[in-house]
């Protein structure tokens, strides 16, 4: 028996019992005894580890929506206005789940963005102004709704803490807006600006975030 | 993706090594042998000035050595009003100071082979700001992974190496001569970093962020508001984005240095001071702006490394240094 032919039998059979001719040809050779003993080691090590937890759904959420960000998956495709079937309920539920807000909404500006980039130009929205699709009217509209709505649950939730860091994340929100309302007038005035689309998505993220933040915090209070 | 990783290995690490836990509660009382702790007395100046303060009985401090193998890793969550203050020094030893103000405020330390862990808490939901201050300054080996966050207090990191996140909800951060991958994330809380190596991502909304004399090879700014300032030189085959929505981005460089540039805003103006030096892209790439965005683009020396600057509606300026 040769070195590469323990690795195979190693490999198919285990390290435990070895084959005869294994044995005797580990008897005889240093590195191929090195090789067990290494395994034999990570095996004993791997023994004595705890039994791992089932990491949460959100943390599969979230790497999800970072591999579609990055292009690694794609991106679902979220329906139109006017076709949101009664299964959005349950995704607007799901959204509740303060630990999935920033991953969801994450997942909702990729798809929404991704679904207004890939829309052609249309010359005449240039020409005479009007704007007669509704996706470019109001640009990651499903998001926002669903922001909204958490903010309104949240000051519901909260609603009148005195805390420096609570006025901080209520001023932070307020500036989030802000920009947000900004940024929409000039995509709305300017459909294929699109770095001022790359900052209103940014925008909506910032403010995923800074609910969620919130929102954790208020759970950590209470 | 960095971060996420970053949590899921926390997680895993945290899961792996449960078994090794060895909890110390560091609630103010009762004191433990090991523990060092210290009632000061009562400041007269301190009681009067804080006279409708009355549960602000006196200043407390703890102090605890943890001895480490090799690289740590030090994770801090400080929910208390204070900064968290970390240098470096050549033992094999982790040392936590905690002070606070009162006994409203408790401090959970917990040490799994390498990995420390230092949580302050509010035990009283009731207590007034001034007694919830808790202030922790560590000293750590130099080489040491972070994880640090605060709500208001001021995060000071100097001579450390290793990767870091730093949160913070309004307090500034103050990097001084680290490295590593160092990731900050406040809501309006400013950085400044200084002779900062290795890879650094900075994201606020109303933050600012300084960037003085770098070497850093890897470098990503975003903020809502904030202004941004870069002076110093850049790496080459750096990549360097910045980016604020309203505020300033500055770019100082140097004579010396060598990179493309893209420079756009939506709505802003790109203040451009050094036209002398920006030369046509030497490498063929045919750079247009939007007709919808004022832009930029051009090379600096023979383009080696890449900049990328944007706003919404600030202004973009870009200058050589004297």
């Amino acid at each position: 028996m040769l070195c590469k032919d323990m690795e195979f039998v190693v490999e198919q059979e285990g390290l435990a019992p070895l084959p005869e001719a294994a044995q005797a040809h580990v008897a005889t050779c240093s590195h191929c005894q090195g090789f067990v003993a290494d395994l034999a080691a990570i095996v004993s090590v791997a023994n004595e580890l705890p039994a791992e937890v089932e990491p949460p759904a959100r943390i599969w959420v979230s790497l999800q929506a970072q591999l579609e960000l990055e292009g690694i998956i794609k991106t679902p495709v979220v329906p139109a206005h006017g076709e949101r079937s009664s299964g959005w309920h349950g995704f607007s539920d799901l959204f509740r789940s303060r630990a999935l807000a920033t991953a969801t909404v994450g997942l909702l500006i990729i798809a929404a963005g991704a679904l207004q980039l890939r829309k052609p130009p249309d010359a005449s929205l240039e020409t005479n102004g009007s704007i007669a699709d509704p996706v470019w009217q109001v640009p990651f509209a499903q998001t926002a709704k669903v922001l909204n709505e958490q903010e309104i649950d949240l000051r519901n939730m909260q609603p009148a803490s005195t805390s420096a860091v609570d006025t901080s994340f209520r001023q932070n929100l307020q500036q989030v807006d802000d920009f947000i309302a900004d940024c929409e007038r000039r995509v709305s005035a300017a459909p294929q600006d699109e770095l001022a689309r790359e900052y209103l998505s940014n925008a909506y993220q910032q403010k995923a975030e800074l609910l969620s933040a919130m929102m954790d915090r208020e759970g950590s209070m209470h | 993706m960095g971060l996420g990783i970053m949590r899921l290995t926390a997680l895993r690490w945290h899961m792996n090594l449960s078994a090794l836990k060895s909890p110390v509660n560091f609630t103010p009382a009762p004191p433990e042998p090991r523990v060092k702790l210290s009632m000061l007395p009562v400041l007269a100046a301190a009681a009067f000035l804080c006279s409708g303060a009355s549960a602000v009985a006196a200043a407390q401090h703890f102090e605890k050595h943890f001895a480490v193998k090799t690289r740590p890793v030090v994770v801090i969550h400080n929910v208390a009003n204070g900064r968290i203050e970390v240098k470096s020094w050549k033992n094999s030893e982790v040392d936590v100071l905690a002070s606070q103000t009162s006994d409203k405020i408790g401090f959970d330390m917990e040490q799994a082979g390498d990995r420390i862990d230092v949580t302050a808490t509010i035990l009283d939901r009731s207590a007034q700001p001034q007694e919830l201050e808790a202030s922790l300054q560590l000293t750590v080996p130099e080489e040491t992974e972070l994880q640090l966050k605060t709500e208001t207090g001021l995060i000071y990191v100097e001579q450390v190496m290793g990767d870091m996140t730093l949160e913070s909800v309004a307090g500034d951060v103050h990097l001084n001569e680290v490295s590593g991958y160092i990731i900050v994330r406040t809501t309006e809380g400013s950085l400044v970093c200084t002779q900062c190596a290795g890879k650094l991502d900075f994201k606020s909304i109303r933050g600012g962020a300084q960037v003085l004399q770098p070497a850093l090879t890897n470098v990503s700014l975003f903020t809502t508001s904030g202004n941004i300032l870069f002076d110093g030189d850049f790496v080459r085959t750096g990549l360097y984005t910045m980016k604020s929505g309203k505020g300033l981005v500055e770019v100082r460089f140097s004579g010396n240095d060598s990179f493309d540039l893209k420079a756009q805003t939506a709505v802003g103006t790109v203040d451009n001071q050094a036209a002398a030096y920006l030369k046509p892209d030497s490498h063929g790439a045919k750079h247009l702006a939007s007709k919808f965005t004022k832009g930029l683009f051009g090379t600096v020396g023979q383009g080696l490394a890449k900049v990328e600057l944007s706003s919404y509606s600030g202004t973009i300026r870009i200058l050589k240094r004297d």
